[in-house]
């Protein structure tokens, strides 16, 4: 057996909705080891396969799910799965990374990805159980919330344990911010769930019951021992299963990293009392997204009674509980839990759909938006009882949702009148709660993420900035953290550079990026990785594969037109916090954005005006052939 | 002089058996922010965000009598 295939099953599953053939392919070798899997063997084959220029929402885009040998239970963040695909709302390259035990059940069954290409003629769910994979019927699914198609799923299959998943109602319709979710965790921007309900795909469901094989059994074990004792002595790690990522809320508003009536301000002074009350209130249980977690940051929260009731349901995160709170005025936290329900129910974004609220509400304001146009809603700031009917309208594609559904971007364009300064976007992608003027370096890092104005991938600025985190880069030419100040512009680019190359490796290693705060660096992951395939990679190189998909990524973007117009970031979010503690800080503003990106760009060896790898770093990359 | 602290999230550890009077702590005239960071044992590793009497300041800020302080961390994960 070729000691390459250790870790790895070697094979993908290529599945055409047109004609419903499924077949099991060899995947080379050698691909494998320059782009490891999830988001880096995902951007090969979207590289390779998509022509230029495609309609997203077209049977010629493909959805790569992918993971690595990482992708297991017993590794810490293994519990993850990538999906790629051209996005619907950016039109740009695309992944979206959902913590379920999806990505290892697919390990499992004996795929290391598995791609979807293709259109089929009536609704379907795709199952996949070990060799058995089958096509099934999904017309009664059709207008289901996401756990309703999730429980007739694992219904009709017989099993409730099965990993499956879902579009919702709004995927259906093609919302340009629907999500898959999988249990109970979304794979969750740029529209995922749009290119599944396009190729009328309503979900997957995966089991299976193979072993994957390990080049180094003993070595793997003590790679795992090592990491886990890191982990289970984390500070940080505590903090996020006892708080999940909805604590950071205090913090991030005292620290003006909070963007506060669609990015008037950077902090509002509510975050105490609005996450005590959820905290004290709603707060059930923390809860791990796939089997073995250890830090099992997930929330689980209920509304009992009254206007704004929910089931029991997982939520709400930092981003959606700040969503429909800070975004858009809110004060009341039962209506910001509904909305995130609401919205995990329909499916669609949480991040997009509370920056599109906010965007209406800063159309009403001025008149944009009319009461007359949104069936007599009022939809002032913070109006709590505005957030459920704004997401039905959204995700149903009713009357102004029609618009909205697109994204802020293009409803801008639609409902002009200077709306488009109001629109808060990258690429397209709507802003998520994290404010670059109170630490620049996520300036850039929003500025070039490959997916649009993403606060995650490939990493989030303030960490570095505030937090002082380094994630064991330093031995690898990252400024310490500790030597900067959040303030500074200067340096920042060069930082990022090596910042997003080494926090996109869990991207590609398909893991979970919270064991980086946690305490585990890149290093980790390449002693598990020689473990499990019986390659010897180090930090250095997995740094160095990093690079290579952020530029392959790229080569993505500029065939689609992309260029460094599209790197720059709204005027609103360069500019002093119209309110709020920050208001009268002269250092809280984005000065030399330009200066920055050029920077960045110069660290990258990319061309200053084009924005366009120099052909001496393709071949440095062996990327000399794109 | 005396100054009321209030620490956060993974903060909330540190500074065990530093406090005077509740949330008080008797600190020197002109005592620095940085000077009362270290006080509290709160490691240098540590990102902190700190608000004086409800707005942001730098560690080279030089407390008053009565001033209330609050020290954060971000993490910046969510």
């Amino acid at each position: 057996m070729d000691k390459l295939v250790y870790g790895y099953s070697g094979k993908q599953l290529r599945i055409s909705l047109d004609s419903g053939k499924v077949s099991v392919e060899s995947i080379n070798p050698q691909v494998l080891r320059k782009y490891i899997g999830g988001a880096g063997y995902g951007a090969r084959i979207l590289y390779d396969e998509l022509q230029k220029g495609i309609d997203p929402l077209s049977k010629a885009n493909k959805l790569i799910f992918a993971t690595s040998p990482l992708s297991l239970n017993q590794i810490p963040g293994g519990g993850c799965v990538i999906v790629c695909f051209k996005s619907p709302l950016t039109n740009a390259w695309s992944e979206s990374k959902c913590g379920s035990d999806f990505g290892p059940e697919l390990k499992r069954a004996g795929y290391d990805a598995v791609i979807i290409e293709g259109r089929s003629e009536n609704p379907v769910y795709i199952v996949i159980n070990d060799e058995d994979i089958a096509i099934k019927p999904a017309e009664h699914l059709t207008g289901k919330s996401i756990s309703e198609k999730i429980k007739m799923i694992r219904e009709e299959l017989g099993d409730q344990k099965i990993s499956v998943m879902c579009i919702g109602p709004a995927g259906e319709k093609l919302v340009k911010i629907a999500v898959a979710l999988s249990d109970q965790r979304a794979a969750g921007r740029c529209g995922v769930g749009a290119v599944m309900g396009s190729k009328n795909l309503m979900g997957i469901a995966v089991k299976g019951s193979k072993k994957v094989r390990v080049a180094q059994p003993e070595r793997l074990k003590e790679a795992i021992k090592k990491a886990m004792k890191v982990v289970r002595k984390n500070e940080v790690a505590a903090g996020f299963k006892e708080h999940g990522t909805t604590g950071e809320m205090i913090a991030n508003d005292a620290a003006g990293d909070w963007p506060t009536k669609n990015w008037q301000s950077n902090h509002w002074g509510k975050a105490e009392e609005i996450y005590n009350e959820f905290y004290n209130k709603y707060l059930i249980k923390n809860h791990a997204c796939y089997r073995g977690c250890p830090i099992a940051c997930g929330r689980v929260a209920e509304v009992k009674e009254g206007k704004y009731k929910t089931a029991v349901h997982e939520g709400c995160e930092y981003e959606s509980l700040s969503a429909f709170t800070a975004f858009v005025l809110n004060e009341n936290v039962e209506a910001a839990i509904q909305a995130s329900y609401l919205c995990n129910e329909y499916g669609i974004d949480t991040i997009s759909a509370g920056a599109i609220i906010a965007f209406a509400m800063e159309c009403y304001e001025h008149g944009v938006i009319k009461k007359k146009d949104i069936g007599d809603l009022d939809l002032s700031w913070g109006n709590p009882a505005a957030l459920s009917e704004m997401i039905r309208l959204i995700s149903m594609r009713e009357g102004l949702g029609d618009i909205l559904a697109e994204g802020v971007k293009t409803a801008s364009k639609i409902l002009g009148k200077g709306s488009e300064k109001f629109a808060i976007h990258g690429k397209g992608l709507e802003a998520p709660a994290h404010d670059p003027r109170s630490g620049k370096a996520l300036a850039v890092t929003y500025g070039t993420a490959n997916r649009g104005m993403c606060h995650i991938h490939p990493l989030e600025g303030m960490a570095y900035d505030s937090g002082k985190f380094d994630f064991g880069l330093v031995k690898y030419g990252l400024v310490d953290p500790n030597t900067i100040h959040r303030w500074d512009e200067k340096g920042k680019g060069k930082s990022v550079k090596i910042l997003q190359d080494g926090l996109i490796v869990p991207d590609i290693l398909s893991t979970c990026k919270f064991f980086l705060y946690a305490g585990l660096t890149i290093d980790n992951y390449a002693d598990m990785l020689s473990a499990l395939t019986g390659w010897e990679i180090d930090g250095r190189e997995l740094l160095k594969v990093g690079e290579r998909v952020i530029n392959l990524q790229r080569l993505f973007n500029i065939r689609e037109g992309f260029n460094r117009d599209d790197d720059l970031i709204p005027e609103r979010v360069r500019q002093r916090p119209s309110f709020g503690i920050y208001q009268d800080e002269p250092r809280c503003v984005i000065k030399d954005y330009e200066g920055m990106l050029n920077e960045y760009y110069e660290a990258r060896g990319w061309d200053l005006i084009t924005g366009k790898p120099s052909k001496d770093k393709l071949r440095e990359l062996g990327l000399e052939e794109e | 002089m005396e100054v009321k602290v209030k620490l956060y999230g993974i903060l909330r550890k540190y500074g065990e058996g530093k406090f005077d009077r509740g949330d008080n702590i008797i600190i020197p005239e002109k005592f620095p922010l940085r000077d009362l960071i270290s006080y509290l044992d709160i490691p240098e590793r540590l990102g902190k965000i700190c608000l004086v009497n409800g707005y942001p300041q730098d560690v080279e800020y030089k407390l008053s009598e009565g001033d209330e302080v609050k020290i954060l961390t971000v993490l910046g994960g969510g």
